[in-house]
This record gives C-alpha cells, structure tokens and sequence, in this order.
C-alpha cells in the first residue's frame, strides 16, 4: 500500500479530467456521454482512449495516430490549437470536449 | 432453396437493402443503415448462411466495416475495420472493395490508398496483404480522379487478379503472396506511351467463373489518339489484353459484367469520356454475346434524352435467376432494372441519394 502522501502525489499526476463524447460517437464506448480518465495531457488523454475503447480512438485519429483533419479536441473552451496541441497539460477538473466540424452536403 | 432476390445499394447517405419476391416484380427497400455516411463497396456472402457486408466510410470519422446476419434488417460494425501500421506512414482514406475469399469468414477487402487486406474471422480482425501492399510498385502509383484504389479483387484457385487505378492489373499465381503487373496490351492512354509495365487506370474488370482464364477489363479509354483502349479482353488468365471496343459508342465507362451462365456475354455502360454521361445523354447498357466481337444496344425503356448522369465502377450488377435481371445505379439516385437479360429497362426507385455500388443476390 502506497504512504498516504504518494498516493496524492500520483493523483495530481494523474489528474482526472472529464471527455465530452459527440453524440455519433457514443456508440463507440459503450453510449456514455463522458469519459473520466487519468490524464496529465491531451496525449496521454488519447492514449487511455486506444487502450478503453480502441474503436473511438480510431474514430478521432487515423491509421498513423493523427487527429483527424475535421476532428476538433477542445480543452475547456480553447481549440487545442490554440493552447498546446496534443502536448496541452491537463489539471484535475479540466474537460476534454471532442466535437465534430460542421459539415454540409 | 433461394426464394428471393436482395439488392444492396451503396450510396452517399449510407447503405439501402431491398428486397423481392424471385418474381422481382416489386422491391422493398429498407435502410440507410449507417446514414449519412457514403459505402462504396458492399458483398452479399451467400456462403452458408448469408451474411451481407458494407464499407462505412465517414469523412470526419473514418472507415467501419458493417455486417449483418438478418438478410439486411440490421446492420452491426465489425470489431475492426482495415488499419495500416502505425509506422507504415499511409491512413486510410475508402474502402472499395469487399468479397469473399476461400473459406466460411475469409474475406478480402480492396481499399485507398491502393493496399489489400484479408480478414479469417467476417471482418472482424484484418491483416494487411503485404505482396502488394508493400509491393515496390506501390508508393510509384498514382491517384485519379476518384483516389488511389484497389476495387477489383478476382479469386480462382491460387490467382489472385487485382484491379488498380492507377495501378493497373496485378496477378498472384501463390494465393496472394506475391504479386506482378499483367498490362501486356493495356494502354495508359494519358501517357506519352501508353504501353507501360504498370500504373494504367483501370476501371473494373470482370470474368465468369467457369472460365477463369478469360476476363474483361473496363479500362480509361476515351483517347482518340489510341482508339480502343478502354474495353479489352484476356484469354490467358491476364497475362496478354486485346482490344474488344469496335462497335461500341465509345470506349470510356466504369463497369463491366459478365452474364451469370454464359462466359462469352458481357456487358458496358458506354460514357463520354470529357463529360462520364452517356452518349448523346441516351443511357444505354451495350451487350456483346460473342464475347466483345460484337456489340448490341440495350435501351427499351431507359430515357432517350436529358439524362445525364454516371454509372461508376461498382454500381452495376447483375443476379443469377434463370433469366437474369442486370441492374444499374446512377449518380442521381436512381436504380434501374434491365430485366430479361437487360432487354427491358424499368426504374425501380428513382430519388436516392447518388450511387456507389449495386450488389445483387439470390437467397
């Protein structure tokens, strides 16, 4: 059993963020509609994603582990683009939300 | 005993099922099933108990294998769909192709960028074919217009045909382990030599199984200065093509059928080659049941003006009753039947969403 202060330590490493999951993509982890994993960045958000539910992984990146082109991770509000792409550092409480593009057609 | 005739129609809003008595007098169509999606390719596994498999390639989302084992009332994604490496650098971009392969559950799969896949379980866990795949030819081929695609995969025995665009024809005499370029005679005729090893724009190529060693290729054709390109045939199991388009309004077109009994009928759907709509805006489906010396008209009942629409490659077919129907999908959305053989042309649904593929059965 880890000392009481350890075990902290790995929780703030580990934080708990929460993911948003689209609609047309719930059938991919089973209908929920959030995810909590233990994640530290939005890398290491997406690696929990292959080995939970490998089949919303490959619906959010391609063969070579790229974001899909008109695939949108948000964290909180902000585009990952705009704060740290997929090396943005994650707190506990923060909310990954995955959003499809507006398409038309 | 087979008692009805399913049709699956690939389409740009997902996949439609319908349905008829053997009488085809009338068919009920069922679906989208994975709506909004478009599936361009789909297989009704008629080994043992039917099973019917479609592509579901989501533009944002990525490619889903769909299957269902209820004759098409529900469909359910397989465990996986194809995947390259992820060291191997190349990302699925379409799934062209699906068919059956030598057992219960073997199923190959023909997708773009051009690279085959085989799966032993229906789909459910897939393996990279690397004979061709990895073939030294393949980072050399070249997309057109609809993308780098392997759409034709062709079994008999230990041959394995495969249809490339820009590719050309390739054939494994191993089953599939290896694979070599068999385009004697098929022209590129977008290049200043037209008669190279490889990287021809084959359209679709076709073959009865009774007669494994003669096939037909649809190929790009469409260039006045090397006439007759575009429609060929093989006699020696694809080694050596020759040209088989003399009689036919044009020589560009998408598809190609072979007549469920009889190895010397085939079938084109002629296409201006400027504009991929038929000839004169006239639809007509073009017959030949000498094996391509001649060519008949096949046009009852098909619009004799102001049609203007494209049949692609996958999006004709036709089923195996005694008196076959064909069948064609279009870029408008409609689906037509050619019953006795093509001779009488009806429309069965005419507002779908654009076309991919037709597949037909009888189960």
């Amino acid at each position: 059993m880890l000392p009481r202060l350890a075990a902290v330590h790995l929780m703030t490493r580990a934080a708990t963020i929460t993911v948003h999951i689209p609609t047309t993509l719930r059938d991919c982890c089973g209908g929920a509609s959030k995810l909590a994993l233990p994640a530290t960045s939005l890398r290491a958000v997406l690696e929990e994603l292959e080995r939970r539910h490998p089949a919303l992984h490959r619906s959010i990146c391609d063969d070579t582990g790229t974001v899909r082109r008109h695939v949108n991770l948000f964290v909180n509000t902000d585009h990952m683009r705009d704060r740290n792409g997929l090396d943005t550092p994650l707190a506990p409480g923060d909310v990954v939300t995955i959003l499809p593009a507006v398409s038309g057609g | 005993m087979a008692t009805r005739v399913l049709l699956c129609i690939g389409t740009k809003k997902g996949l439609f099922v319908a349905e008829s008595p053997k009488t085809r007098r009338r068919f009920a169509l069922r679906g989208p099933f994975g709506a909004g999606v478009g599936v361009y390719s789909a297989l009704i596994d008629t080994r043992g108990t039917p099973r019917i498999y479609g592509s579901s390639c989501h533009a944002y989302f990525g490619m889903k294998v769909l299957r269902s084992t209820d004759l098409g009332k529900t469909f359910r994604e397989t465990k996986s769909a194809p995947a390259f490496p992820k060291d191997d650098g190349r990302a699925l971009a379409n799934i062209w192709s699906l068919d059956a392969g030598k057992d219960k559950k073997d199923l190959w799969c023909g997708v773009e960028p051009a690279a085959l896949f085989r799966s032993r379980n229906g789909g459910d866990s897939w393996e990279l074919v690397p004979g061709i795949s990895n073939h030294e030819h393949a980072r050399k081929w070249q997309p057109g217009n609809g993308g780098l695609c392997l759409h034709t995969i062709l079994r008999d025995g230990n041959r394995v045909h495969l249809g490339i665009s820009t590719g050309g024809h390739y054939l494994s005499e191993d089953g599939g382990q290896t694979f070599a370029p068999a385009n004697k005679g098929v022209g590129a005729g977008f290049l200043p030599d037209p008669f190279i090893e490889f990287g021809q724009c084959v359209h679709k190529i076709a073959r009865h199984p009774d007669a494994p060693g003669r096939l037909y290729m649809q190929n790009h054709g469409g260039f006045p200065e090397h006439p007759g390109v575009g429609v060929l045939r093989s006699d020696d199991h694809g080694h050596t093509w020759r040209s088989i388009s003399k009689g036919l309004p044009s020589d560009f077109g998408f598809p190609i059928l072979v007549h469920p009994r009889d190895p010397d009928t085939v079938y084109v759907l002629p296409l201006e080659p400027a504009t991929r709509t038929c000839p004169g805006s006239a639809p007509a489906v073009w017959r030949s049941e000498n094996g391509g010396d001649s060519w008949q008209k096949l046009a009852q009942g098909l619009p004799k003006k102001e049609s203007y629409f494209t049949v692609l490659r996958d999006a004709m077919d036709i089923d195996e009753l005694s008196s076959p129907a064909l069948y064609f999908g279009t870029t408008t959305g409609q689906l037509w039947i050619g019953r006795d053989g093509g001779e009488r042309w009806e429309c069965l649904f005419d507002a779908l969403p654009p076309i991919h593929c037709v597949k037909a059965a009888v189960v």
